[in-house]
């Protein structure tokens, strides 16, 4: 399957829904953009969860230490 | 965060700084969606120099911290437990930081690059992380296309661009 046949490519999600391959990357694409718009602060809260995941796993594989940012528990996740 | 960009403002108020706005990663951050990043880079208009050595001079910014208890890791210095990078501005960094956006962060004022900067100055880096924040930059937010192109023709990074 190439070109147009691969973007029809029909996909069987939640509740029995069938979406294209094409739609299902339209909405990651929408979801990114989404993301874009959050607030500055709900960004910054993300980061700090994105930092405490990458100090998780970098320390089961490495045994290493990564670095979390340490502020006030107001501007960590809710 | 908050109390980081408070000590940064402090900094300005009490002359040890010209000016400053905040670049790299996190400012890319302010335009696009989250993603993984460590440092804090601030890029700044030292107030002294010694011209006649070409020399910057950081140091009263790092005694002023360190007095407060800041401590140093690595390359950075922990403050309010944001590991900061001070970057002196170069002439394309210093355009940058006087255009950049006046934002607030938690009612806290703050100066973050404007995004057709940042990307002129991720295109200079050069980095394969660097063009995937310029990628980034450019799906997710909105560009200038025209002040974007201007500051690429004064930089000669416009083939860099075009080359994306």
């Amino acid at each position: 399957m190439r070109g147009k046949k691969v973007s029809q490519m029909k996909i069987l999600i939640r509740d029995n829904k069938i979406i294209t391959r094409k739609k299902l990357f339209e909405n990651k694409e929408k979801f990114h953009k989404e993301q874009a718009k959050l607030p500055f602060e709900e960004k910054i809260r993300i980061l700090i969860r994105l930092q405490e995941i990458a100090k998780s796993i970098h320390k089961s594989a490495f045994g290493g230490k990564l670095g979390v940012w340490k502020i006030p528990s107001k501007s960590r996740s809710k | 965060m908050k109390k980081t960009i408070a000590v940064l403002n402090q900094l300005r108020k009490k002359g040890l700084i010209k000016n400053y706005a905040i670049g790299g990663g996190i400012a890319t951050i302010f335009y696009v969606e989250p993603f993984f990043t460590y440092d804090l880079d601030v890029f700044i208009i030292p107030s002294g120099t010694v011209k006649k050595q070409n020399l910057i001079l950081l140091s009263p910014i790092y005694n002023y911290l360190q007095a407060k208890g800041y401590k140093w890791k690595g390359e950075h210095i922990l403050i309010e437990g944001v590991p900061v990078q001070f970057i002196p501005a170069d002439e394309f960094e210093k355009e940058a930081v006087a255009r950049a956006k006046a934002v607030e962060y938690e009612g806290v004022k703050t100066k973050v690059m404007a995004p057709e900067y940042l990307v002129a100055l991720l295109l200079r880096a050069g980095r394969k992380k660097d063009m995937e924040k310029t990628e980034k930059l450019l799906e997710q937010t909105k560009i200038d296309r025209r002040k974007l192109r201007a500051i690429l023709r004064k930089y000669g990074l416009t083939r860099k661009f075009d080359l994306l």
